[in-house]
This record gives structure tokens, sequence and C-alpha cells, in this order.
């Protein structure tokens, strides 16, 4: 007749679903065959052997678990870890590049906002503006330096410091449509093929009603951008190349150790 | 890592202490999983204590690294033996050369007077 199992021992069966599947599927009635003689043959009392088998039994099934992420880790190619991070570092690093882009830009608006805030805002109380805006002459296509130019509430140019080839140049009539329902808009404005102008354009209300243009060439600005676009090319360029360097150690080095685990 | 190419045996080095009695029970002949705990609880085995989670545990990622293998063989009481490979035997060895020099360290210190062999 077969001897009545001890339900510690059912209990132990139970308690190996601790154990990773894989091993506890290739093992688990080894395992319970030596636990069951080793009980037969223990010296010690049953409280202390049943102690000894589920500390045991806790023990190795943290350390099987940490062995197979272990090996999971390592199984996966290194070609995986290397392409996951130059995508992290790509989508990083090209954030970076263009949240720089966006502040030179932004910075490009300066000090035109200012200017045409206070003109707006003269021309705008009553003064005619020719009387506020100065007498100049800014050749937008060669000059750096801050223009402001005064239109009508048609869109028609009137005093100003901005010329293109001699004549103040006009924005397309949507710039002055969006201004007249928005009250001002920051634009890049191409008066020619070629020149660009940071421009911030703003309604003037009043008895003088019409839009005030301040501008400045954005020449510098984009040699910045062109200096900035190649430094991120060729930083990247230089990760990559590390990434791909180190990616080839650790492969070699993976390579060697893989057994010792 | 392909089975074709052998790894060097020190690249494993230091064992553990269950891999190390594990090995040392199966270089004399083959066993099954109780025999093996048995022989490495006693002192010239080793006297690792452990239970049948750690010995196969240990005995799973020793089969997958080559040290150790099944010998197919499955008893009346449907235990299965497991046999040392020839891999086994040359990372036991360079284990135990390794011990050796550890062991002449000490007595040159002498750390092994008083201590019976």
């Amino acid at each position: 007749m077969k001897a009545r199992q001890p339900r510690m021992l059912l209990f132990y069966r139970s308690a190996l679903v601790f154990y990773p599947r894989r091993l506890r599927l290739a093992h688990q009635e080894q395992m319970m065959l030596a636990l069951a003689e080793a009980y037969r043959d223990r010296a010690s009392t049953p409280p202390r052997f049943w102690l000894h088998a589920f500390a045991d039994l806790f023990e190795s099934s943290v350390t099987e678990h940490l062995f197979m992420l272990r090996e999971h880790t390592l199984q996966k190619p290194v070609a995986f870890y290397t392409a996951t991070l130059a995508v992290i570092l790509t989508i990083l690093g090209g954030a970076a590049a263009i949240t720089m882009q966006q502040m030179l830009r932004g910075g490009a608006n300066q000090p035109q906002i200012d200017m045409a805030e206070w003109y707006a805002s003269e021309i705008g109380s009553g003064e005619a503006p020719g009387n506020v805006i100065p007498p100049g002459y800014v050749d937008m296509e060669r000059s750096l330096q801050p223009f402001v130019i005064f239109y009508d509430d048609h869109g028609k140019p009137g005093p100003g410091t901005g010329y293109i080839d001699q004549a103040i140049p006009t924005p397309p009539a949507g710039v002055f449509d969006f201004v007249r329902s928005h009250g001002s808009e920051n634009v890049t404005w191409q008066p020619r093929p070629g020149v660009r102008m940071a421009s911030v354009v703003k309604r003037v209300g009043g008895k003088g009603s019409g839009f005030i243009l301040a501008g400045r060439s954005l020449r510098v600005v984009e040699e910045q951008e062109g200096l900035l676009r190649r430094m991120a090319f060729g930083g990247w360029i230089a990760v990559m190349l590390l990434l791909i360097g180190g990616a080839a150690l650790l492969n070699r080095a993976q390579r060697n150790r893989q057994v010792a685990a | 890592m392909g089975k074709n190419s052998t790894p060097d045996p020190g690249t494993l080095l230091p064992l553990s202490a269950a891999v190390f009695s594990i090995l040392l029970a199966l270089a004399g002949s083959e066993k099954h999983g109780y025999a093996i705990m048995k022989e490495a609880s006693l002192p010239e085995g080793g006297g690792v204590s452990m239970g049948p989670g750690t010995l196969y545990g240990s005995l799973d990622r020793m089969m997958r690294s080559g040290l150790v293998e099944e010998t197919g063989f499955t008893d009346n009481e449907r235990r299965r033996y497991y046999r040392i490979t020839k891999f086994g035997s040359q990372v036991l060895s360079a284990e135990t050369s390794r011990l050796n020099h550890v062991m002449s360290a000490a007595r040159r210190k002498g750390i092994m007077e008083g201590v019976r062999s």
C-alpha cells in the first residue's frame, strides 16, 4: 500500500509556483522526489526540516528569477539596445536643437516688439504718424538695423524707414487681415526672394488707425541657425559612432562571458 | 553563443559553493538529485546544505552552460541521473587549482596552523 504523503509535501508542491515557469515545468517532479527522500532520511525534527526546506525554496526562487531576468537581458541582442538608445538620443538631441532654434528665432523679434508697441501707442493717442516716425533710410536687403513703417487702414504704406530699391514694400494683405482681427502678429516677411525679415505688425487704433510694422533682417539669426544645425548634425554623427563602437565592444565582451552565467 | 565554441574554463571562476559541490559530487559518478544533495552536505563534499530549489536551479543553469548533462537514465523511482561533461571537468579542475593556490598562500601566512587536513 502506498504510504500517505505528509501534508507539508503538498504545501511544498503548491509553493513551487514561486519558481520561474520554465524551471518549474522542467524540474518540479525531480524536486519533489528529492524532497520526499530527504524527508525520509532527515536527521532533524520535522519542524526544523520544513523550515530549512521552505527557506531554501523562497531564497532559491528569488535567485532563479534574478538569474532569468539577467539572462533575458543578456540574450537580447546588443543591436536592440543600441538602436533604442540611438532613437532616444536622436529624439532628445533633436528636441534640444529645435528648442535652441526657436529661442534664437524668438530673440530675433526684439527690439521690434517694443518698437511696435511704442509707435502704435503714440499714433493711437492722436499723434500724426509722420511726426512720430523719425526720418531715416534702412536698406532692408543689406542693413541689419531695425526699421519701422506705418500702413493705413487699407494697407497702403505711409511714413517709414524700411526700403527696398528706394521704395517702401507692403506685406501680403492676409497679414493685415489677421492683425485686424487679432491685434498683432509676429511674422517672417520675405519682401524679396532671399531677403527675410523678423517682423512685428501691430494694429493702431484711434483717429489715425492703421498698422505699424517693425522689422529687422534675419540674416545673422539665420547664420546662427545654420551653425547650430551643423553642430547638431556633427554631434549626432559623433554620438552615433560612439554608440556603434561601444556596441561592438559590448557584443564581443558578451560573447566571452555568456556561458559564465 | 554557438555550441561549437568552447569557452575558457577560467571565465566561469570562481564557482559558487553550490556549483562546486555539485561538480565535485558528479566527478566520481553519475548521480540523481538527492544523491548529489547528500554528498554535497558531507564535509568532504564541501559541506553545502542545499534544498531541492537550490540544487535544481543550479543544475538547470549548469546544464545550459554545458557543465553537466542528463544521462537519459531514469530509475524505478523515476529519478533522473546527471553526469559531469568534459567541459565541466575542466572547470572543476581549474577551480580546484585556484583553491589550491589560495590554500598555499594561507599556509605560507600561517593561517592553516592547528587546522587538521
